[in-house]
């Protein structure tokens, strides 16, 4: 090795050293950390809201001191705002958002606050001092779709999804391909109802699929409306957000479940210790580290069956991923080739089905 | 094919009532000259009423609506106060209302826990061998006992409207107050009987999406349902018979939409979300045409406040 590469590589470690340390002197809280959640819905929506209401207490164990929070904030600067720097000026210090509208105000909070902690779930930004987060629903999702195959006697799955939006085709490609483990001529019937919160929408979508001879109902929709339909009709479903067995406790079988105290309480210790530094494209757990699981299973899956399902949980917690080549999309368009597992950045625009997904385009 | 068809046409009244009650009841409030916004958030009343009689008292269902009726009438009382006593501008005093029963349905909903809790609420009535017809049994006779109803009530909004004493001064009071009022007639109380009146219809519209369709509350539900009444009631030309047609149109398209994609019939799903819309529209502008150079339909004293003895 030559002086001069030597020096090269010297002043590159050094570099690298310096940066890592600047990262770590660059972000630290003022103070003893001090946490407050903003949420999107009411704290007993039933669903996303809840979720985070329901990892309150678990986060203020990782942070040895209460957690206060607002509930239905919506997604406006104007309703933001205000709330978050009432907090702020009370000495608060680390805030999570619940919502993807939160997305910019956050981010221009983020800026007008550099010593204090963003944390947002669902949003799409980030920064020095802003950490974005998600779960990888896909996930809990396919063993979910594993669930509704085992229940279903028609192999004809229904789902009802509020728009054909990455996050929710991803789910249901998921859903799809873990029926199709456990039962290779499973299809799935999607209807969009639009939106994420419209009961009467949601109650004839999956009456109109119980209609065509599905019998089990997943769904990726805020209310608990598609498995109290499911009941009432005396099929199954699956259950997404938290476990809705709680509202349909005869046609509930699987739910795709947020599990953000596992998640959020690492992230609180690290803020605490100093060592807290966001991702920078934000945070994307799976089962392992904490953005969603499974309350699984309900009585219509058969023991081996849902041996077979926490067989691929696991697998999914070694680092097996859901989406591997080679797969075709339903059209019959090469997406992945063989042994090649899909990335991040085709993940968050995946605009295609895999083949036995029936939907609209 | 045919259990297509029959299902479709199955669900379309349970679809079209609440369209129908609610434009109703704006046509009683708008015929007397009082321009009725708070349809949306009435109707938020009526479900919230109904459903936390129905989950407290597990009365009969047909009870726990009435309940929702009244609630509605007992709110809409407010905006009578704003707009009839105090003259507040009509529009803002109905958007007002709506943004106040928003507040107070989902406030009251979660802190009493009445949200997401399923009831079995109104079910079909039971008409025996009717029901078992092949194809017009599910279609006709396996419907609740409102959807029945609905013939009688639109009746009898039409002949209350043309017939009567009575609907002869509500609709002198929303064509010519002025002249109402040199008649004798109360302006004041017959556009407060009218409101309340129709208030409770649209209560019962609410009452009806959370007991008889969707049979849980969740706050909002009624998702713009509200604003489509008041849309119809337009379209409708203030007549109960078109707004009864117009309901039953919104009804048949909105069953549609999840029936085709459930059949697996590939569309463009965005275009076909906004056919409710483009209908609307497309009736809105073909009504307009064949009424260009006719009367407008619209009552005279529309959104205006009465003061005796003001000029204009």
């Amino acid at each position: 090795m030559t002086r001069r590469k030597k020096a090269v590589i010297l002043t590159a470690a050094a570099s690298i050293f310096a940066a890592s340390l600047a990262s770590v002197a660059e972000f630290k809280v003022e103070g003893a950390p001090k946490a407050a959640i903003i949420l999107f819905g009411p704290k007993n929506d039933g669903g996303w809201s809840q979720a985070f209401e329901e990892a309150r207490p678990a986060l203020e164990k990782a942070l040895g001191a209460k957690i206060p929070m607002v509930e239905k904030v919506s997604e406006d600067s104007a309703s933001i705002s205000p709330p978050v720097e009432r907090f702020i000026q009370r000495g608060y210090n680390i805030i999570i958002g619940t919502a993807f509208g939160y997305s910019d105000t956050f981010k221009k909070l983020s800026e007008s606050y550099p010593k204090i902690a963003f944390l947002n779930a669902s949003g799409i930004t980030n920064g020095p001092n802003l950490e974005s987060f998600y779960g990888r629903t896909y996930q809990s999702q396919y063993l979910c779709g594993m669930a509704a195959a085992a229940a279903s006697k028609t192999g004809k799955l229904g789902f009802v999804a509020a728009n054909p939006l990455p996050v929710v085709n991803w789910t249901i490609n998921a859903y799809e391909l873990g029926a199709r483990t456990i039962n290779p001529d499973a299809t799935l019937t999607v209807v969009f109802t639009g939106s994420w919160n419209d009961p009467v929408k949601e109650r004839a979508a999956a009456s109109a699929l119980i209609d065509e001879g599905i019998d089990v109902i997943g769904q990726h929709v805020d209310t608990p409306t598609p498995q109290i339909v499911a009941q009432e009709r005396g099929v199954y479903g699956t259950g997404h957000h938290r476990d809705l067995t709680e509202f349909a406790p005869k046609a509930t079988q699987c739910s795709s479940v947020w599990t953000w105290a596992k998640f959020l309480a690492p992230e609180i210790e690290k803020i605490k210790a100093g060592s807290w530094e966001p991702a920078p494209y934000g945070a994307f757990p799976g089962i392992k580290e904490g953005g969603t699981d499974i309350a699984c299973c309900g009585p219509a899956v058969s023991a081996d069956n849902k041996k077979k399902i926490m067989a691929a949980r696991q697998s999914i917690i070694d680092g097996n991923p859901v989406f591997t080549g080679p797969l075709k999309d339903r059209d019959g368009k090469e997406r992945l080739a063989a042994n090649v597992a899909i990335t991040d950045p085709e993940l968050w625009t995946m605009d295609w089905f895999v083949p036995g997904v029936i939907s609209q385009k | 094919m045919t259990t297509f068809f029959v299902t479709w046409l199955a669900t379309i009244p349970q679809l079209a009532v609440p369209y129908a009650l609610a434009a109703l009841g704006l046509i009683l409030s708008e015929r007397a000259g009082v321009l009725n916004l708070t349809a949306e958030g009435l109707m938020l009343v009526g479900a919230l009423a109904s459903v936390a009689v129905l989950l407290t008292f597990r009365p009969d269902p047909l009870v726990a609506m009435m309940a929702g009726m009244l609630a509605a009438a007992a709110v809409s009382v407010l905006f009578s106060f704003l707009v009839i006593v105090l003259r507040v501008n009509q529009v803002i005093a109905g958007l007002v209302i709506v943004f106040f029963c928003q507040g107070l349905t989902s406030l009251l909903g979660n802190l009493f826990g009445w949200t997401s809790k399923a009831f079995s609420g109104l079910g079909p009535v039971s008409l025996g061998v009717l029901a078992d017809i092949p194809v017009i049994g599910p279609i006709l006779f396996r419907q609740d006992v409102i959807v029945y109803l609905m013939i009688p009530i639109v009746f009898g909004v039409s002949y209350l409207l043309q017939r009567t004493r009575l609907g002869l001064r509500l609709r002198a009071v929303g064509e010519s107050p002025e002249a109402a009022d040199a008649m004798g007639v109360s302006v004041s109380m017959t556009r407060f009987l009218a409101v309340t009146a129709g208030s409770a219809l649209v209560g019962l519209a609410g009452a009806y999406i959370a007991v008889a369709n969707v049979k849980v509350w969740i706050d909002d539900m009624t998702s713009g349902r509200g604003w489509i009444a008041i849309a119809l009631v337009i379209f409708a030309r203030w007549n109960p018979w078109r707004a009864a047609a117009g309901a039953l149109l919104f009804g048949s398209i909105q069953a549609v939409i999840p029936k085709l994609a459930a059949a697996g019939i590939v569309l463009p799903q965005y275009l076909l979300m906004t056919t409710p819309y483009l209908a609307t529209l497309g009736v809105m502008i073909w009504v307009s045409i064949r009424h260009l150079n006719g009367p407008s339909d619209e009552p005279g004293a529309l959104g205006q406040p009465y003061v005796r003895e003001e000029r204009r």
